[in-house]
């Protein structure tokens, strides 16, 4: 971990006590970048942000941002949240519902400090797409108009760190993707770092430039986004059929923007594997290999590891399939992949 | 329409219940703000104490309020040395009595108020900046308004008929201490002050009537207001 500089968050041996559930571990954010907190539901994704905001107590454990120290149990050092400079998009938005768009906009300014460049107003809510919302009354917004403005507000109160609490769980399908495109678009250009708590691998993939990955209270991985999702434990955290490899950004052919992310998740369930050059597919990936494993789940699926230009492909494939065309390891195979299918 | 007799009397009940009001609000909305959302120790004591008028008889309120205030009182006897000022048989003793009665009846719907509030929102303001009083008075206070507006109007209807309390520690001064319940007693008092009692608590009703009508205005704005 020392390949980072001494810039962003920083949790050593973290423990948190909410009746039965307990969670535990260490971990950095570095900054600036994002850095995805993963995990399947009732891991204590949450609740790890919630510590770091200040707004539960860990019964023990440190929490540094940089030098300083927000958070020492040992030594009594507590920062309250209001004093953290950490600011937070609360799942459910959150929103101030006596006050209007702006005026939670302008609740989130007046609390800048002013040795803080102001933030932009006027150019944040025009990059959320919440300029035409401004004079509206919080109860008439959409959910994802919510979300948005959740955003825009802890934007313009420009933290040093910025927390996101899974802040597109309400939105399905198109929604989610343009809102998670978007906010990959705002770390890129205005630099904030973030922590971002996601349990779809999709939306983490995209965004991830690091990622810290939770089980049962464990923080059982943290690290680059690279190192982490290529490990096996990070593959234990994955329902069966989001099994796969993370591709960086660039490796599909005809890649349009909504996958302009930091990379791609290529599930196996996706992948076909043909024993000979396919010719006349509509695919527009077909990637020459060497089938480099073979391994036969409970069911009796088999999970092929093909290894290819761009990266370790996995294939989930039929036992009889494997039979038919009589797959060996070691042989030459291609890996057929619809970019639509990512 | 009003006799002037009477426009003094409606005048007196609504200066007295509108003082007590003013007088017990900041309060009520402090007990109310440890009530509902603090987890200091000793809750249950002041929770009882807050609650006490409900349960003693008002006449009892009145009497201990004289030992406590009545110019012999420990602290009577401190304000009329100290400042010169009397609360026993005063307009002003009246508005004490009036407040302390009405004061659990403030302190409930304020108290509801608060508990309405999402805890969130106070969570979200302050991981904007908003340190303990800043969140008070920039998120509690403001959503919890028409709630707090709506109390106190029930609280100052419920003043304006405040009796046993009332004429034990302000006794019943025509001009000074003698409210609307206190002349509807004292006209039932006279032979012929049927007709009086008749046309005052006519005007009694009125002013109640008017008063739950706003509260229950304020009640519906206050649950729009949560609803966001």
């Amino acid at each position: 971990m020392s390949e980072f500089g001494p810039e962003g968050l920083c949790v050593e041996d973290l423990r948190l006590l909410q009746g039965k559930f307990e969670l535990r571990g260490s971990f950095r954010a570095p900054a600036p970048g994002v850095t995805v907190v993963f995990g399947p539901s009732g891991a204590g994704k949450s609740s790890l942000l919630r510590v770091v905001a200040g707004l539960e107590r860990p019964a023990s454990g440190v929490i540094r941002y940089g030098d300083e120290v927000l958070e020492d149990v040992a030594t009594g050092v507590r920062r309250p949240p209001h004093a953290r400079d950490i600011g937070m998009v609360f799942q459910d938005s959150r929103l101030f519902p006596h006050l209007t768009v702006s005026g939670n906009l302008e609740y989130a300014v007046r609390r800048c400090p002013a040795e803080r460049t102001r933030p932009d107003v006027s150019a944040i809510a025009e990059e959320v797409e919440i300029s035409h919302l401004l004079e509206r009354p919080v109860g008439r917004l959409s959910g994802g108009e919510r979300g948005r403005v959740a955003l825009a507000r802890a934007l313009v109160s420009a933290p040093r760190l910025l927390l996101l609490d899974e802040p597109f769980a309400a939105l399905d399908g198109r929604l989610r993707r343009s809102f998670v495109s978007m906010l990959g678009e705002i770390a890129k250009r205005q630099a904030i770092p973030m922590l971002v708590v996601t349990h779809l691998i999709d939306d983490a993939v995209e965004l991830a430039d690091h990622v810290v990955a939770l089980r049962d209270g464990e923080i059982v991985a943290a690290g680059s986004a690279h190192e982490v999702m290529a490990g096996g434990v990070f593959g234990d955290l994955l329902d069966r059929r989001d099994h796969g490899v993370r591709l960086t950004s660039g490796a599909l052919a005809d890649e349009d923007s909504p996958h302009a992310g930091k990379g791609v998740w290529l599930r196996a369930d996706n992948v076909l594997v043909a024993a000979e050059e396919p010719r006349g597919l509509s695919a527009r990936n077909v990637w020459p290999g060497k089938l480099a494993g073979m391994e036969v789940e409970p069911d009796g699926a088999v999970v092929l590891r093909l290894a290819c230009d761009v990266g370790t492909v996995l294939a989930r494939v039929t036992a009889a399939a494997v039979r038919d065309l009589e797959l060996e390891v070691d042989q030459p195979i291609w890996a057929v992949v619809k970019t639509h299918a990512v | 329409m009003l006799s002037a007799e009477e426009w003094t009397i409606l005048g007196t009940s609504l200066s007295i219940a509108g003082r007590a009001i003013l007088f017990s609000l900041p309060l009520a909305i402090a007990a109310a703000w440890v009530l509902g959302r603090s987890n200091l120790p000793g809750k249950s004591l002041l929770d009882a104490i807050v609650h006490l008028p409900i349960v003693l008889p008002p006449v009892l309120v009145g009497f201990l309020l004289l030992m406590i205030f009545g110019r012999r009182g420990a602290i009577g006897a401190w304000l009329d040395e100290t400042f010169g000022i009397t609360l026993a048989f005063t307009a002003e003793g009246a508005a004490l009595a009036t407040a302390v009665m009405t004061f659990p009846l403030l302190v409930r719907s304020i108290r509801l108020a608060f508990e309405m509030a999402d805890p969130g929102l106070l969570e979200a303001a302050a991981v904007l900046r908003a340190g303990p009083w800043d969140r008070f008075l920039s998120v509690a206070l403001p959503l919890a308004g028409p709630a707090i507006l709506a109390g106190a109007v029930t609280a100052f209807a419920a003043g304006l008929g405040e009796f046993g309390a009332v004429i034990a520690f302000a006794s019943n001064v025509p001009g000074e201490t003698q409210t609307l319940p206190l002349a509807i007693w004292s006209a039932m008092q006279q032979p012929d002050g049927e007709a009086l009692a008749y046309r005052l608590g006519a005007i009694s009703f009125t002013v109640a009537i008017i008063g739950l009508a706003a509260a229950e205005l304020l009640q519906r704005w206050a649950r729009r207001r949560h609803a966001g």
